[in-house]
């Protein structure tokens, strides 16, 4: 779901990139008071298996492939939304520049969309959806599945916005392959909590339980 | 399992996913491409023909609508590196994923909170 350059206008891009800024340095302000020093290289390999399976794009029906995004996984495990926006951000800043994987002018809105989105969808969805049912993993699926189909919707709204793409027609097509990928994105995530919690429960913020 | 063996154990499965990639990964254009080239015409909604052709005037036409054109080169455009097959696509990812983990650490050390 990265966006390229050419896909919005640079004033609005621009505009993308402010209210990006503010969720980073909110972001750095959880980490200053949040992310303890024991942390650093969980985070670290956290980031790194994100940036690696997002490279692993799966088919999915319609000629058109999906890749997980991780921003759920890293606020549930680290018990913060704001984890998946500091995560994100640099997957997104790697990727941008050295790869030319998301543009550099639209990097805020992809900033939003996949750190931001994922990140809040992805914890309150993981702590809303765990007060409802007991399973932790099941919660996870949820929230990760959410987490990136609201990250298209707003996306296509962009896009909308930027003269790109027509609103409802970008809706149903995003929509529909977005419903899809959020099931790999659901599935990961459930996959990677459970792995994490059966070798490390100590490393959960909130060992499979919520957070407040 | 103590702390380093987790962190160690995770690096593995993490260069394992990225050494795989390459050959696992789908070549089709992702969720939010492939709905662009349908949208433009390049594609089909629920097909995996895409025109090469039509797909360049379709980026063109966006700039146009947009009227963004900024352009940058990166080191190793779309996963690859220029002039290496397949070997570049797992050397790209592999050093992507260890840049990721320096990264990260180095920033997450800075702004963690210090343990005293």
């Amino acid at each position: 779901m990265h966006i390229p350059d050419a896909f919005i206008p640079i004033g609005q891009a621009l505009i993308y990139w402010v209210i990006a800024l503010i969720f980073v340095a909110l972001a750095l302000r959880w980490a200053r008071r949040s992310m303890g020093e024991e942390k650093v290289p969980l985070v670290a390999v956290l980031a790194a298996g994100i940036f690696a399976i997002q490279a692993l794009n799966v088919p999915i029906p319609g000629g058109t492939s999906g890749h997980m995004v991780g921003a759920a996984l890293a606020a549930i495990v680290l018990g913060s939304p704001y984890a998946g926006v500091f995560v994100l951000t640099l997957v997104l800043l790697v990727q941008g520049v050295i790869f030319g994987d998301g543009g550099i002018t639209v990097m805020g809105a992809n900033i939003i969309n996949m750190g931001v989105i994922g990140g809040f969808i992805g914890y309150y969805g993981y702590t809303a959806v765990r007060r409802l049912i007991s399973n932790a993993y099941a919660a996870a699926f949820i929230a990760g599945w959410a987490s990136l189909f609201i990250s298209a919707i707003l996306c296509v709204v962009e896009l909308a916005i930027a003269g790109t793409f027509p609103l409802t027609v970008g809706l149903t097509m995003m929509g529909a392959y977005h419903a899809i990928i959020g099931l790999v994105e659901g599935g990961i995530t459930a996959i990677a909590l459970y792995l994490i919690a059966s070798a490390r429960p100590d490393i959960l913020e909130h060992p499979l339980g919520v957070g407040t | 399992m103590e702390a380093k063996r987790f962190v160690i154990i995770g690096i593995a499965v993490t260069l394992v996913i990225a050494i795989a990639a390459p050959f696992l990964a789908s070549s089709n254009p992702d969720g939010l491409e492939s709905a662009f080239f349908s949208i433009y015409g390049a594609k089909p909604f629920m097909g995996s023909d895409l025109d090469e052709e039509a797909a360049a005037a379709a980026e063109e036409e966006v700039v146009a609508v947009t009227g963004n054109d900024f352009s940058h080169q990166p080191l190793m455009p779309d996963y690859s590196i220029p002039g290496m097959d397949k070997a570049g696509e797992v050397l790209a990812i592999v050093i992507g994923t260890l840049l990721m983990l320096g990264l990260v650490f180095a920033v997450a050390k800075v702004s963690a909170r210090p343990d005293n």
